[in-house]
């Protein structure tokens, strides 16, 4: 783990309405990394990630994934720099009357910017590609099914295989097993550690449990009202440490 | 002391809470007198008289004997001017689906590129859908002459107003989450829109123009009334010439037409389903 992946530093984000969202947030993740962010609701958990997808734009600070600055990039260039970073969103996002298949195709299509691709047309040479990425999550053989008929977990791991089709050096997360049942969760964090450490990709978890991050996450990151508390290894951080989180927040 | 204060500040609060909540509980007998008198000033103005109906009676089925039988004999002519109908319905109905969904595009907040185009888009469809197709039919009458085609341009615009509309509706309604995560894969605008849009609506957008095809049939044959072709027109010679037994005949195939394209738009919009 010796290159830099993601990387932030000195993030802040001041909402127009003067609501500080992040103050100075700095971390980074390297390839083969997963790193979960915990954090009550309202501690800028999702920011984070919206900042480093460029989704929203840092007051301060910058962020660069893969030694490119998101934060100083627009229109083209932007979604260039997009194509590195693979969302997961706590739904699925599919659309749910197309085939899997097509459905992951649809990661590809910013690497197919043409004519043919804007009316509507699938890149047919990405076929086996995209099958390759079924294959990595399990479901090669939904392959043809309508992406409305899986359930819950077989539907957030096509978004994974989607994410993976547009061949990402990071994945961020956002509360991917929020809507999951518990078993479904734990398939879905073990689909992303191995992705991090076969694929090498550095993923960003944000996660509303405890126990799933200290079983899945090479490092922890805590935060509170917009700040780190603690940036640590599973095996370093005390219980009393996470529930620290989420006590006290009226204060 | 502050007890005491705090127990007067409840109070009042309540008073107010039971004088806010008195006016709705009379608001239902308001309503339904409202309702009776704005009711009897419309039997008043319509001039409603039930013995009119009575003296009517007599002339009523004076025409239903002249009606009868339908003449069957001309049954070859009308078929024409059934085709021009139905033709009419299709044509305008295809070109109100056409320009109706750009504009829809535009008339949605959450596919609109810019404020001005969702105004100006909103305009449009507002002015297609106030003027009733009967009346675009005759300012078409009155500029391009008699015939099928003032209907079909009266029939696509006013289609223009009513789809357009809706589209936007079935649009503005739609799950946005297949677009925010393809605007996250790099996917370009264009792309984005016929791959997470246009599949997410597409079913609702036919099913929507399936229904409109089966309302303009209805609306072709009334609008031979102001000389725009079809049935209608046909309709109108005949009930000026006093020929009753066409008029029944008429009707029939009126009647045939209506069920028949009722019944195709539902089992279209059943199989799409």
């Amino acid at each position: 783990m010796t290159s830099v992946l993601i990387e932030a530093r000195g993030l802040v984000l001041r909402y127009a309405t003067g609501r500080v969202a992040l103050e100075g947030v700095s971390f980074s993740a390297s390839p083969g990394e997963l790193v979960v962010i915990l954090g009550a609701n309202g501690s800028g958990k999702s920011t984070i990630l919206r900042c480093i997808a460029g989704i929203l734009n840092p007051t301060e600070g910058c962020v660069s994934v893969d030694s490119r600055e998101i934060s100083r990039l627009s229109g083209r260039p932007l979604r260039e720099a997009r194509m590195a970073v693979g969302m997961i969103f706590q739904h699925a996002n599919l659309v749910r009357r197309r085939s899997v298949l097509a459905n992951v195709m649809t990661g590809t299509l910013g690497q197919h910017r043409t004519l043919a691709t804007a009316l509507g047309r699938l890149p047919r040479t990405e076929m086996p590609f995209a099958l390759a990425c079924l294959d990595e999550v399990g479901l090669r053989e939904l392959a043809h099914q309508r992406a409305g008929t899986l359930s819950g977990g077989q539907a957030q791991r096509v978004s994974v295989a989607r994410a993976l089709a547009q061949r990402p050096r990071a994945l961020l997360a956002d509360e991917p097993v929020a809507s999951l049942d518990p078993e479904a969760a734990e398939d879905l964090m073990r689909l992303l550690r191995r992705l991090s450490r076969d694929d090498r990709i550095a993923v960003l978890c944000v996660l509303h449990q405890p126990e799933l991050a200290r079983r899945y996450a090479d490092r922890i990151i805590g935060l509170r009202c917009g700040r780190i508390v603690f940036d640590e290894r599973p095996s370093k951080v005390r219980d009393h440490d996470v529930g620290a989180l989420y006590e006290n927040l009226a204060a | 002391m502050n007890e005491r204060l705090l127990g007067d500040l409840s109070a009042r609060k309540r008073d107010q809470g039971d004088m806010r909540y008195a006016p709705s509980r009379a608001l239902p007998f308001l309503l339904v007198f409202a309702f009776l008198i704005a009711l009897a000033q419309a039997t008043l103005v319509v001039q409603a008289r039930p013995q009119d109906l009575v003296t009517g009676a007599y002339g009523m089925a004076d025409i239903l004997r002249r009606a009868w039988p339908p003449d069957f004999g001309r049954l070859g002519k009308t078929l024409w001017p059934a085709l021009e109908t139905v033709d009419i319905a299709l044509f305008g109905t295809t070109v109100g689906v056409l320009i109706a969904l750009p504009l829809a595009i535009l008339a949605a907040r959450n596919t609109t590129p810019a404020g001005p185009f969702y105004a100006a888009s909103r305009g449009i469809i507002a002015l297609a859908r106030a003027v009733p197709d009967l009346v675009w039919a005759l300012l078409f009458v009155t500029a391009v002459g008699l015939g099928p085609f003032p209907g079909a341009l009266a029939i696509s615009v006013h289609s223009v107003g009513m789809l357009g509309r809706l589209f936007a509706e079935v649009i503005e309604d739609m799950d946005m989450g297949p677009v925010e995560a393809l605007t996250m894969t790099g996917a370009g605008r264009m792309q984005i829109f016929s791959h997470a849009v246009v599949p997410s609506v597409l079913p609702s957008l036919f099913g929507i123009a399936l229904y409109r095809l089966d309302e303009n049939m209805r609306s072709s044959l009334v609008l031979g009334f102001v000389g725009a072709g079809g049935i209608g027109f046909e309709l109108l010679t005949a009930m000026n010439l006093f020929q009753y037994r066409t008029v029944s005949l008429l009707l029939l195939v009126t009647f045939v037409l209506v069920i028949a394209a009722e019944r195709l738009s539902a089992a279209l919009r059943r199989w799409i389903d």
